[in-house]
């Protein structure tokens, strides 16, 4: 396939995701609020932005940090190039490059998701329900991907889809954690790493094991729709540690780190056809490296090490495997 | 309540004008059916569809956008869902006498590009043809498969007071509206399935599967399974939907000229696995932009050295290059000495009377009777550089004039014809716009095939002449009616399984 047609289909993949995973960075806020109102003062707006690394970006433009300015900032702004609308937006426009590759339902699907979201607003939000909005943007991009999967040839059109897709999960995973335990746990620098979880009769609902840091651990998995099937896999509760494990290791988790670089992995196998042990060229190097670290690491072994390093790495080793691909296969 | 019983034909006025569908004794016989469904429609039934149409265009992003908004409004192109109708025995005529015409044009540009005979023996002025902005020199002597240079054709065909086609101009470059074409007839058969089971409408969804092959035919010899591409300026391309479309429909790659390049005359395609030989492109750039090392040296729209692989055989472009010194508006008047020249026929159709700039005595009439003309710059398109002189002010006409008299080589004035008009739906009732018909012919190696219909534009503006899209023109779908009922079947819609297994 055409190197740009490929470029293109790795875009489509990474935005739709993009916007997926902004969509629920900002709606833990509302969890948050939701879970208790304790873990509401606990997380503020200051707190959304740091995640994202846009505070001086904000900063520039915007007098106050308020729930308006954020909303507008992260989902509508045109002069943010990650907001939601932006993402949605060259996702559309890179469909639209390619329309002739996908299937005509994957650009209707593109070019309604686009048209619905024009209609929200700030105003609009605020007044009707923040709920309904994220709702509508992770439906836009399930839609989306779920069309795919059914209608797009498996091939290589796919293969760069997928690869974007993935990629970009793995690496907002990552970000979504590694927030939040700053977060959650302020007190604590990067050196010390997380205690074992204590007796949950604690008192100070701050501290860990607390009542804020329970419900504070349990939006972050709602915010990756993780919640039930950690439940499911854990029965002995919330810790950071455990939420720590299943949001990076968890072999089953189709949002954990190694689920999703396993599929990067994958793609950029199936575009190669390389069955060999040893990569072939610089992408699957890449990929194949951070996929089998961890496929053998153990989430003690992450935390004694520190958790925010070890999550600063995988962000970077995303953006190299990124880099690597587009060295490869995108470039034209 | 009253309006609930009104026909949406109730005051229709067909303004002295060619109506295509209603005369004074009432519908003509081709309309007949259509006639009595649409009678018996209220017009909010009328503009459910309408609006039914304008959504599922909307979300196929069949669009465009509004300039000058910062929003970036999109809006539909405008679609009437009131189709025209071709009865079998004039589109007949129209058939052969567009096919003689492209064979006409097809050996003219083969002639001007070697011994230009038909210069030297009269009947078409030398001087007009060398001189046209269009007529590429460092072209002359190059040979292009089949003597094809006009793959794909798109003649204007107007009707006059009379109902008498005539040809008003011809598009050799990169004529557009296919998509439209197609794309109407599809919005029609899902808004009125009705009406194509009672009317025997002959199909044109092979569309693609004939251009397709014809541009296989074309490949270079040796190339036993030909890569076909189809060159796109980009996405913010007016046409670009239609590109896109058309790339889909035939299951060819959309490229962009950043994604070729040229290697020993030969162009390569970048793909993931490495450069891939191209064998035919095409094209929907203009000559101009097509590689920089020969046209206009600052476009980045095309592939530098594509020309050279061009001259060498090496790869095949349609159209072909220099094509438009065929519809150059001031050629347009010897279309029919062409025909005579090189076929020994007469012409079919009909054209447009027309005055040249370029004659002293043309040009003296057209200044003489301005008021009463309508002047065209020789090489503009899509309704630019036009001037109407019945519509226009005496200032108007006067710094046209001016123009006019700057370079008269390049305009031409024709008498206004009055345009065949249509119903169509505006305002919850039928009222008459004017019509044009854009066929679409498709030059095989030794074939021309011509697809049943093409694009009926219409100039929505109540009075105007202008059809163009970027003129507030919108489009119908068209309908040639076949031979008789049982023959043709229409095949939009979907097949159905026969359940009984004997013959």
């Amino acid at each position: 396939m055409l190197s740009r047609h490929a470029d293109c289909a790795f875009w489509i993949g990474r935005y739709i995701e993009r916007a997926e995973a902004t969509a629920r960075m900002i709606d833990v806020h509302y969890h948050f609020g939701l879970e208790s109102p304790l873990v509401g003062r606990a997380l503020t707006w200051e707190a959304i932005l740091a995640i994202s690394g846009q505070k001086k970006k904000f900063n520039q433009r915007y007098q106050e940090i308020n729930e308006r300015n954020i909303l507008h900032f992260f989902a509508f702004d045109q002069n943010n190039s990650n907001s939601i609308l932006n993402c949605v937006r060259l996702a559309r426009e890179n469909g639209r490059a390619i329309r002739d590759q996908i299937s005509s339902e994957m650009w209707e699907s593109l070019n309604r998701y686009y048209l619905d979201y024009r209609r929200w607003n700030v105003d609009r939000v605020i007044s009707e329900s923040p709920f309904a909005f994220f709702q509508s943007v992770k439906n836009g991009s399930h839609l989306f991907q779920g069309i795919t999967n059914r209608t797009l040839m498996m091939g290589e059109t796919r293969d760069f889809h997928d690869a974007g897709r993935f990629l970009e999960r793995a690496d907002q995973t990552a970000r979504i954690l590694d927030v939040k335990y700053h977060d959650l746990l302020p007190r604590f620098t990067s050196e010390v790493s997380i205690p074992a979880p204590t007796d949950p009769a604690v008192v100070d609902p701050f501290s860990v094991g607390g009542t804020v840091d329970t419900h504070g651990w349990t939006a972050v998995l709602k915010s990756v729709g993780a919640f039930e099937a950690f439940r499911k896999t854990y029965r002995q509760g919330v810790t950071p540690a455990r939420v720590a494990e299943f949001l990076i290791l968890n072999p089953q988790f189709p949002a954990s780190v190694r689920h999703s670089i396993g599929r990067v992995e994958g793609c950029v196998r199936r575009v190669s056809g390389n069955r060999d042990l040893s990569p072939s060229n610089p992408a699957e190097r890449a990929v194949g490296r951070l996929y089998n670290d961890l496929n053998y690491l153990r989430a003690d072994e992450i935390i004694a090490s520190g958790l925010h390093e070890f999550l600063e790495t995988v962000e970077k080793r995303c953006a190299e495997i990124g880099f690597a691909i587009g060295a490869t296969y995108l470039k034209y | 309540m009253q309006n609930e019983s009104l026909s949406l034909f109730d005051a229709y006025d067909r303004g002295g004008f060619f109506d295509e569908m209603l005369t004074e004794d009432g519908p003509r016989p081709h309309y007949q059916k259509l006639y009595q469904n649409l009678s018996a429609m209220s017009h909010h039934e009328f503009r459910a569809r309408t609006e039914l149409a304008d959504l599922t265009l909307m979300n196929q992003g069949i669009t465009f956008t509004v300039y000058g908004d910062e929003e970036g409004t999109e809006k539909p192109f405008p679609v009437d869902l009131v189709p025209r109708i071709i009865p079998a025995s004039e589109w007949a005529h129209l058939e052969r006498g567009l096919g003689q015409r492209v064979r006409a044009l097809n050996l003219f540009l083969h002639d001007v590009y070697h011994e230009a005979k038909i210069l030297s023996d009269g009947p078409i002025p030398r001087e007009l043809v060398v001189n046209a902005p269009n007529f590429r020199r460092n072209f002359i002597g190059a040979n292009v498969p089949g003597d094809i240079y006009i793959h794909i054709c798109g003649s204007d065909l107007i009707r006059d007071a009379d109902g008498t086609y005539r040809v008003l101009e011809d598009n050799c470059r990169t004529p557009s509206g296919v998509s439209y074409m197609l794309e109407n007839r599809l919005i029609l058969t899902r808004v009125f399935p009705g009406l194509f089971r009672e009317n025997s409408v002959r199909p044109i969804d092979d569309y693609p599967s004939v251009l397709l092959n014809n541009l296989r035919s074309f490949a270079p010899p040796g190339r036993e399974e030909p890569n076909v591409v189809l060159l796109t300026p980009g996405v913010y391309n007016s046409a670009y939907f239609e590109h896109a479309f058309l790339a889909q429909q035939m299951g060819i790659e959309l490229v962009e000229g950043r994604d070729l390049f040229v290697d020993d005359n030969m162009v390569f395609v970048k793909t993931t696995r490495g450069p891939q030989r191209v064998d035919v492109i095409y094209r929907r750039i203009d000559d101009d932009f097509l590689d920089p090392l020969v046209f206009r040296p600052e476009s980045a729209l095309g592939v530098p050295g594509i020309v050279n692989a061009y001259r060498s055989g090496n790869v095949v472009l349609a159209n072909g290059i220099g094509t438009g010194v065929a519809d150059d508006k001031a050629i347009y008047p010897f279309v029919p000495d062409m025909i005579r020249y090189y076929l020994g026929e007469e012409p079919i159709l009909e054209q447009v009377p027309t005055y040249l700039g370029w004659r002293e005595s043309d040009l003296q009439y057209m200044k003489d009777h301005a008021k009463e003309l309508v002047f065209k710059a020789t090489n503009e398109s899509g309704g630019y550089g036009m001037l109407i002189g019945p519509q226009a002010s005496p200032t108007e006409i006067s710094d046209y004039l001016n123009q006019v008299m700057a370079d008269p080589r390049n305009y031409i004035a024709q008498p206004l014809i009055a345009l065949s008009r249509s119903p169509c739906f505006v305002e919850d009732r039928f009222e008459g716009r004017h019509i044009d018909l854009r066929p679409f012919i498709l030059c095989g190696k030794d074939s021309v095939t011509i697809m049943p219909g093409g694009l009926t534009r219409v100039a929505l503006r109540k009075g105007s002449y202008v059809v163009n899209s970027s003129q507030g023109g919108g489009s119908k779908d068209t309908w040639v009616l076949g031979e008789s009922r049982n023959v043709m079947q229409q095949t939009m819609g979907s097949m159905t399984q026969r359940m009984e297994g004997g013959c």
